[in-house]
């Protein structure tokens, strides 16, 4: 599904990633955790393709093609979709309208049929039950005023929507309450499959009691300095990072 | 000796001159009619005044030369068959139907049928031999000549040979619209056209009326449409008007919309100004009482080298007033959009509400806008705020679009509509708000 191979970042100049590895496969679920500063948020947004990241070594491969040739409109029909740590607001951009226009927009691009009303209206219903978003939301303003859970519900409805090969969360669950919390994990949990994948950045281990992740790995200073099953997260929870700086410092660049 | 300053012009005014005669030669002793007359003082008046350059404060901006270079002719003939106005019709609106073409009135093309009840809409002429309206109707002429200097008010007067008088009468709600359509045929020679419309409504009266200005398609040349619209508001009446604007490139348009309201009043203004080469837009109100309430809500799209100039005068002379002005605009390309917005709050306007905000997205280097809102202020109760920004696409929105599938001039498309909707929703007629929608909708799309 993707290959990150020896992947350098910078950002003015800035190294931020230092030469990343990682292997997802389809179906899998990967957790990325680390402190703060550590090239996380850099990782996922140079997946989603954000331009002002500058990628200087390595090569990222997403089903078989060159992931950081393709635009960021192009990733998005080809199936990859990152739910944003704190999602734009868009004025006079009714949410509904813009669900309909992405929805088909990527339909098309996949060689799909558009949907035409009557059947956007019975998709939307079903996927807004999913994570148990309020409907009035529909007709505001996209994000415009909402509330930071109903951003993230908003945003895991678009994820539902769009059915994604690989969904990205960035920091999805940082500020929420568990009610919201639990509505993000339920959404990954209902969208698992054995053809999709995630990548999972987060701050905090408690997101990872409710997604149980295949994979965990940490970023530190630019680099995976540690990767594991699900038990890794808890042995962080309990010990921090420090430990892991420690095991790292000792290891060469 | 005085040194006599040549007037730039003064060519330019000889040609109009010239087209009056000759239209005169052909009335045939309609001459000593009281509209012709009108209409023969008007180009006299003509004969004294000039025309404005960019040293006059409000032209600083928009320069006519352009406007009056052409050697204009009137009513050029043009073949215009009901299959090619069907672009025009606004999709579920029954509407009383008014067609002109190249300043001319089309009947075959036009769909007046059985006026409702309390709505009287004739030409002018005919107005003035009415003996139910001629004496209204002359004061409202007559007002609108009174003291003028505005060269192209004269102007229109003196050639508006099919201008339209709408009477709305007293406390009859009229749910029909009357929709005006200016269409433009040019070709090889350059048309110029009048429009004026005197519309009156009487008290607690309420009607809505939708102007569009169009080019053929297919069409190709240059044109000059002065347009005059008087509205002449009695108490507590209601008035809508809409006025959606697609001329074509090589069209001018200079309007100018007087308006007196008296108290208790409504006027709103709707208008989208998405075509011409140049254009220019005077809206002005006096108020005459309390309690009125003005709105002046514009949107403006110009692209390639469009020029578009909105002027808006609110002359708050009584208490208890309120006005809202929303413009909101695009510039890209090499386009130059100009907004002067000014309102005058007198002494004795207490308790006024005046509201006033323009706002642009400037896409391009070379596009530019100059907006300048005055709000002067002599009374010391009132609630008045005015507020001007100029600025670009929010570009994480783009990002964030782009990120969900649109591609970037989806994205761009989406945020610029939503950047106008804001106006276009103040629209209250449903179906000239969705035909507003897709005029502008196809302009993003060209």
């Amino acid at each position: 599904m993707l290959t990150i191979k020896n992947l350098k970042v910078s950002i003015e100049d800035k190294e931020i990633l230092k030469g990343i590895n990682l292997e997802v496969k389809p179906g899998e679920v990967h957790a990325i955790m680390g402190p703060n500063g550590s090239g996380k948020s850099t990782l996922a947004n140079v997946l989603a393709g954000r331009e002002e990241y500058e990628v200087t070594d390595g090569s990222i491969e997403y089903k078989g093609e060159d992931l950081l040739e393709m635009e960021v409109d192009e990733r998005a029909q080809a199936g990859i979709f990152m739910a944003f740590q704190y999602p734009v607001e868009i004025p006079g951009v009714s949410t509904s309208n813009f669900l309909k226009s992405t929805v088909n927009a990527v339909r098309k691009a996949q060689g799909k049929d558009e949907l035409n009303a009557v059947q956007m209206l019975k998709l939307i219903r079903e996927k807004i039950n999913m994570v148990g978003m309020n409907e009035g939301l529909l007709k505001r303003s996209l994000n415009e005023g909402f509330s930071g859970g109903e951003k993230k519900r908003s945003e895991m409805l678009q994820m539902a929507l769009l059915e994604p090969k690989l969904a990205i969360l960035d920091e999805t669950d940082s500020g929420l309450d568990i009610d919201a919390l639990r509505i993000v994990a339920d959404a990954v949990n209902q969208l698992r499959s054995e053809d999709r994948s995630f990548i999972i950045v987060t701050h905090y281990q408690r997101l990872l009691n409710y997604i149980v992740p295949d994979k965990v790995h940490v970023l530190q200073g630019g680099r995976i300095v540690k990767s594991g099953d699900k038990n890794l997260a808890l042995e962080l929870e309990e010990k921090g990072y420090d430990w892991l700086k420690e095991e790292a410092g000792s290891v060469p660049a | 000796m005085p040194t006599v300053v040549q007037d730039r012009y003064a060519e330019v005014k000889a040609r109009f001159q010239q087209l009056f005669e000759a239209q005169h030669i052909q009335l045939n002793g309609h001459a000593s009619h009281p509209y012709h007359q009108f209409r023969a003082e008007a180009i006299k008046k003509l004969e004294g005044l000039s025309f404005p350059t960019r040293r006059d404060e409000e032209w600083k901006y928009t320069s006519v030369n352009r406007v009056l270079q052409p050697e204009y002719q009137l009513e050029t003939p043009a073949e215009v068959t009901a299959e090619q106005l069907k672009p025009f019709l606004i999709e579920g609106l029954d509407a009383i139907r008014l067609v002109f073409i190249n300043g001319a009135f089309r009947e075959e093309l036009s769909d007046i049928g059985r006026l409702p009840q309390g709505l009287t809409v004739m030409e002018l002429d005919n107005a003035l031999a009415d003996e139910r309206f001629q004496e209204m109707v002359q004061r409202q002429l007559d007002s609108l000549m009174e003291g003028q200097t505005d060269p192209f008010m004269v102007l229109n007067a003196a050639f508006a040979r099919h201008g339209i008088f709408i009477h709305v009468a007293k406390n009859t709600v009229i749910e029909k619209p009357v929709y005006l359509i200016h269409l433009a045929a040019p070709g090889d020679v350059p048309t110029y056209s009048s429009y004026l419309n005197i519309v009156f409504a009487e008290q607690s009266s309420e009607a809505s009326f939708i102007e569009g200005l169009f080019e053929l398609p297919g069409a190709e040349g240059a044109y000059f449409n002065n347009l005059v619209n008087r509205f002449r508001l009695k108490p507590n009446s209601h008035t809508h008007h809409y006025r959606l604007q697609q001329e074509g490139l090589e069209g001018f348009l200079i309007s100018n919309v007087d308006i007196e309201q008296d108290g208790d009043s409504t006027y709103s203004s709707y208008s989208v100004d998405l075509g011409g080469r140049l254009v220019r837009n005077n809206l002005a109100t006096t108020l005459n009482n309390q309690g009125t309430n003005t709105n002046f809500y514009g949107t403006y799209f110009a692209k390639g080298e469009q020029h578009i100039d909105n002027h808006t005068f609110i002359d708050h002379a009584m208490p208890h007033c309120q006005s809202n002005e929303l413009y909101k605009g695009i510039l890209t390309d090499k386009a130059h959009g100009v907004f002067n917005g000014k309102v005058l709050v007198r002494k004795d306007a207490q308790k006024t509400n005046a509201f006033q905000q323009n706002s642009s997205l400037v896409l391009s280097d070379k596009a530019q806008m100059d907006s300048k809102p005055q709000l002067e202020i002599f009374a010391d109760d009132v609630r008045c705020s005015h507020g001007a920004t100029i600025g670009q696409l929010d570009e994480t929105a783009v990002f964030y679009l782009r990120s969900r599938g649109l591609s970037d001039a989806q994205a761009r498309a989406m945020l610029q509509h939503a950047f106008i909707e804001e106006v276009i929703e103040f629209m209250k007629l449903e179906p000239v708000k969705d035909f507003a929608e897709q005029l502008i909708m196809k302009k993003f799309e060209e």
